[in-house]
């Protein structure tokens, strides 16, 4: 049933919007309104992927949006085109906006790209107003009735069959075209996060450090995600310049940015319902507005459902009561403000702001999540693998075994301003060995990691893997070369289930491309189906099968630390850092571990292992290097190095004498 | 190519330096909206996307109040104004959304903030712009060939003043030490005792204390309406990205880079795309620089 759940919800919404004109008795201002939804779904789905998926926000997709319209408002108005190189055209262009906004937006986060993403839509927005002679300025564009098809053909399947007029029709045919694109798009943003490109822009907004050192570069999904949002907003553009068959250039101002904005978190993120109701809710609203007595109705209507929460709350606990007191309030003062107030319509952009603050803060996951806690039916199914795959086909050998050293640190140095972190290091690591880090802290062990995996470039000296130079490649590059990390402080992807956790390291095992993942192809089934079994053997593997389902976040500190080497081993790493694996575990956990890492091990795969735990780095280790203030002091055997003066001194302080007395 | 021939013209040497004059002015207002989103930034690594709506309340309130006040009464009020609608941000938008650690959340509620102030100034004072007396007399002053008008000194010597006023209060007072010492780590300062929350909201208060005081200084400038924050701020937070988010010096040379560039723009290319260049400096300096020209890169620790 709740499998089913999905598909029929798609097919009622089809037939219902199908059926819809004839329903509505072909009430021109109702069509008129659902075709505005569904272009604004089209956006707004766009949109849940940049702020659900990859969690930035984007206050630009209201100049995505002016520039699919105006890119089909143009073609028309220059060279005379239609809908359909309409379409084309704003689609293309606004995707191609999309890759040049991601850009800057690469390399900064949060507040630095919301503002980015401001001030391109404002360029955007100058533009359209200045360049007259392409987009006529501020006297805007005139479109002329849209035509899909050409009617003529079809007359006598809409005269006789459908029973309509030529005009009829021809209103119609536009509402089709606007309803199945929004269904083709709910689709395709479906099949694309689920593809290996919706794990990676997840990926990459729980924890984008990981995401690089899985061999999935933050750069490059970031530009993908811009560049599907980008796309499907510009459809919406061009859709919407032939829908309301004039466009001007103070459409697409901030506030539209806003508003769509608002659509995503209150429908919710991450759901392809949400998009809808959102949609819906600022397509209406503005008409709910004008009429002053529904706006004092549905204000009434507001105030007795918080009053009626508020009573159901006071009777479970008076803590919460505290808590749910200021949006009570808010919902109950709208009642008095619309009773005072003549013409809504003026304060339509407080009403937004009040409801933006609104969902922020009391209803984060919008609509669709308050909507799965009640019916956790709704909740989206994880899939897991039913079959793992044959124990032998965990991993795949990357031929570097036979290399007489698998990696070389060739006199590194690692410089923060004055500070030497690395001081002129030199490493060299047999394949199939257990080579142990140790030092007291700060004396440059995690940075030798970050060195390794390419997250610092070193200031001097070189690194090589086998024969091949890494240092200064990204480390996404490095990933790729076969260099797999965990981190000290567990990187996971929180809102991740544990197998798409280690999916992410699989990576670099899909060949098939955002096309495939969009037509859902043949190869893509076969190499996700491949990926899945592998998974879930590598979580068998590490103990954590029965946690597949589960969301990292959400799983014990032992088992997330786990999970991490899981994900490592996805890469098919030749050589597997582990950053303090045992720091924090129970002692049963750690003797878990050290069986762990020997397995690793046996499949011929190289460790470097950072540790603080003497008794684990001892048993485990062929070779222990030891770094102290950034230079090695000390190599060899445990036994050997456990008893050197200068490793003690460096422990435990003071000189080898004291040491004696 | 006739706007460079413009500019190789001899007679518009006095031109260009008169719009370098102007942009200065311009400038200065960048750099003190700027300012305050350093003091934000610094102790809570947020942002106030409504600046440019404080900025505004304080011209408006400041336009009301002035038949009643005179100008120079006017002023603390203005001050005082500024500091509770900063609090009140604060309070509403900034710390729910730092204690469950959303980032999405207090962007997105400073912004909620920020339009509804806009929307609330446009019912009360209406959507036409209005003139703002100048307290000084309106005639240019001569330097030479350089035409300058009082107002636009006012607004240079006010905003150092103002900016000055801060960081001696930041350097001299034990609530100022409070301050350097959450800036520097939010964490120790609060485990010596330092109620960094308050802390927090003292800096929203000052923030847009000083955003409402560049508002009174602008608005004889420019003109006075309920929009007229928006852009300003938006080019403000180019001023803080060009100059770096940790510097004052940073925020002053880059508001008069970009004051300068915009004026010099509006003249030789089109009026329209005079806020072009600062906005595509923004988006170079951060696919090149992303710390700015003058913030001090941070090393990510993993």
């Amino acid at each position: 049933m709740a499998r089913a759940l999905p598909f029929i919800g798609a097919g009622l919404l089809a037939i219902g919007l199908f059926a819809f004109p004839f329903l509505a008795g072909q009430n021109s201002y109702y069509i008129h309104l659902v075709q505005m939804m569904a272009i604004y779904a089209i956006l707004i789905l766009g949109l849940d992927i940049v702020v659900g998926y990859t969690g930035q926000v984007s206050l630009g997709h209201a100049g995505l949006f002016g520039i699919g319209a105006y890119g089909a408002a143009v073609i028309f108005h220059h060279f005379g085109m239609g809908v359909w190189p309409g379409l084309l055209v704003g689609v293309i262009v606004t995707g191609i906006f999309g890759a040049v906004l991601a850009v800057p937006a690469l390399r900064v986060i949060g507040p630095y790209l919301a503002m980015v993403t401001l001030a391109f839509g404002t360029i955007i927005q100058i533009v359209i107003n200045e360049w007259t002679g392409l987009t006529n300025g501020p006297l805007g564009v005139t479109l002329p009735p849209p035509r899909v098809v050409d009617f003529a053909d079809w007359r006598s399947f809409w005269q006789s069959t459908l029973g309509l007029k030529a005009a009829e029709f021809q209103r119609l045919e536009f509402y089709y075209l606007c309803v199945l694109l929004m269904l083709v798009a709910i689709l395709v943003v479906n099949r694309v996060v689920r593809s290996q490109y919706g794990r990676a822009f997840e990926a990459l907004r729980d924890s984008p450090i990981a995401c690089d050192c899985m061999g999935v570069s933050v750069y490059r999904y970031k530009v993908y995600a811009f560049v599907v949002s980008a796309a499907l907003a510009g459809l919406a553009g061009a859709l919407f310049s032939w829908s309301e068959r004039y466009v001007s250039p103070n459409t697409y101002n901030f506030e539209l940015s806003i508003l769509f904005l608002l659509a995503v978190i209150l429908g919710g993120r991450k759901s392809r319902a949400g998009p809808l109701i959102g949609a819906f809710i600022i397509v209406y609203l503005p008409n709910v507005l004008s009429d002053i007595e529904l706006v004092r109705i549905m204000a009434g209507m507001i105030a007795a459902a918080a009053l009626v929460a508020l009573g159901i709350i006071a009777l479970r606990s008076r803590e919460k009561l505290v808590r749910a007191l200021p949006p009570v309030i808010l919902c109950l003062a709208f009642l008095p403000l619309t009773l005072n107030v003549n013409n809504v319509t003026d304060y339509r952009l407080t009403i937004f702001g009040l409801m933006i603050l609104f969902v922020v803060f009391y209803l984060p996951d919008g609509v669709m999540g308050f909507l799965r806690e009640v019916f956790p039916v709704l909740k989206p199914r994880h899939v897991t693998a039913a079959q793992p795959a044959v124990a032998s086909a965990i991993f795949a050998d990357r031929g570097l075994a036979d290399a007489k050293t698998l990696l070389r640190v060739e006199s590194v140095v690692m410089q923060f301003g004055g500070l030497k972190a690395l001081d002129s290091v030199k490493l060299a690591i047999a394949p199939g060995t257990i080579h142990g880090l140790i030092g007291p802290n700060g004396s440059g062990k995690s940075t030798m990691m970050n060195v390794l995996t390419g997250i610092y470039r070193p200031t001097a000296g070189a690194v090589y893997l086998s024969q091949h130079r890494i240092d200064g490649l990204t480390p996404s590059e490095i990933a790729g070369k076969g260099i797999a990390r965990t981190f000290q402080n567990v990187q996971l992807f929180g809102e991740m289930t544990a197998i798409e956790n280690v999916l992410v390291g699989l990576h670099h095992t899909f060949r098939s491309t955002l096309m495939d993942a969009v037509l859902r192809t043949p190869r893509r089934a076969r190499e996700e189906a491949e990926a899945r079994a592998r998974a879930m053997a590598i979580l068998d593997f590490m103990g954590l099968g029965q946690f597949a389902g589960t969301e990292a976040r959400n799983l014990p500190y032992g088992k997330q630390r786990m999970l991490e080497i899981a994900r490592a081993l996805a890469l098919d790493p030749s050589l597997l850092l582990l950053d303090e694996p045992a720091a924090g575990l129970s002692a049963p956990d750690i003797a878990e571990l050290v069986e762990i890492i020997r397995k690793i091990r046996g499949h011929g795969i190289t460790l470097i292992l950072i540790e603080h735990h003497m008794d684990v780095v001892m048993g485990l280790c062929d070779t222990v290097s030891v770094l102290d203030f950034g230079q090695k002091i000390a190599e060899g055997p445990p036994a050997k190095v456990q008893n050197d003066p200068r490793v003690i001194e460096a422990y435990l302080g003071g000189t080898v004498a004291e040491a004696a007395e | 190519m006739d706007w460079i021939s413009t500019l190789l013209q001899a007679p518009t040497t006095s031109i260009f330096w008169q719009l370098v004059a102007s942009g200065v002015a311009v400038g200065m207002i960048y750099a003190t909206i700027a300012f305050g989103y350093q003091l934000t930034f610094a102790t809570s690594k947020t942002l106030n996307f409504g600046q440019g709506e404080a900025l505004m309340l304080g011209a408006m309130l400041g336009l009301t109040l002035l038949p009643y006040l005179g100008y120079w009464l006017m002023l603390p009020v203005i001050l005082i104004f500024g500091m509770a609608q900063g609090a009140v941000v604060e309070r509403l938008g900034v710390r729910p959304a730092i204690e469950t650690k959303s980032e999405f959340g207090w962007i997105m509620a400073t912004i909620a903030l920020g339009i509804i102030f806009r929307n609330m100034a446009e019912n009360i004072w209406g959507r036409d712009d209005l003139k703002f007396p100048s307290p000084l007399p309106e005639t240019a002053i001569e330097l030479g060939t350089v035409r300058i008008l009082p107002a636009e000194i006012m607004v240079v010597v006010g905003a150092l003043l103002m900016m000055a006023a801060v960081e001696t209060f930041n350097r001299r007072s034990i609530y100022g030490k409070a301050f350097v010492a959450t800036s520097n780590d939010i964490d120790a300062a609060g485990l010596m005792g330092i109620d960094t929350r308050r802390v927090i909201t003292m800096s929203y208060a000052m923030s847009s204390m000083t955003a409402a005081f560049a508002g009174v200084l602008v608005a004889p400038v420019t003109l006075t309406g309920a929009t007229m924050g928006a852009v300003l701020a938006l080019k403000a937070f180019a001023v803080a990205i060009i100059g770096g988010l940790d510097s004052a010096l940073g925020a002053i040379v880059g508001g008069i880079l970009l004051g300068v560039i915009e004026t010099l723009t509006g003249y030789y290319v089109s009026t329209g795309y005079k806020d072009v260049p600062g906005l595509i400096l923004v988006l170079i300096v951060l696919a090149i620089r992303p710390a700015g020209l003058f913030g001090r890169r941070t090393i990510k620790k993993v």
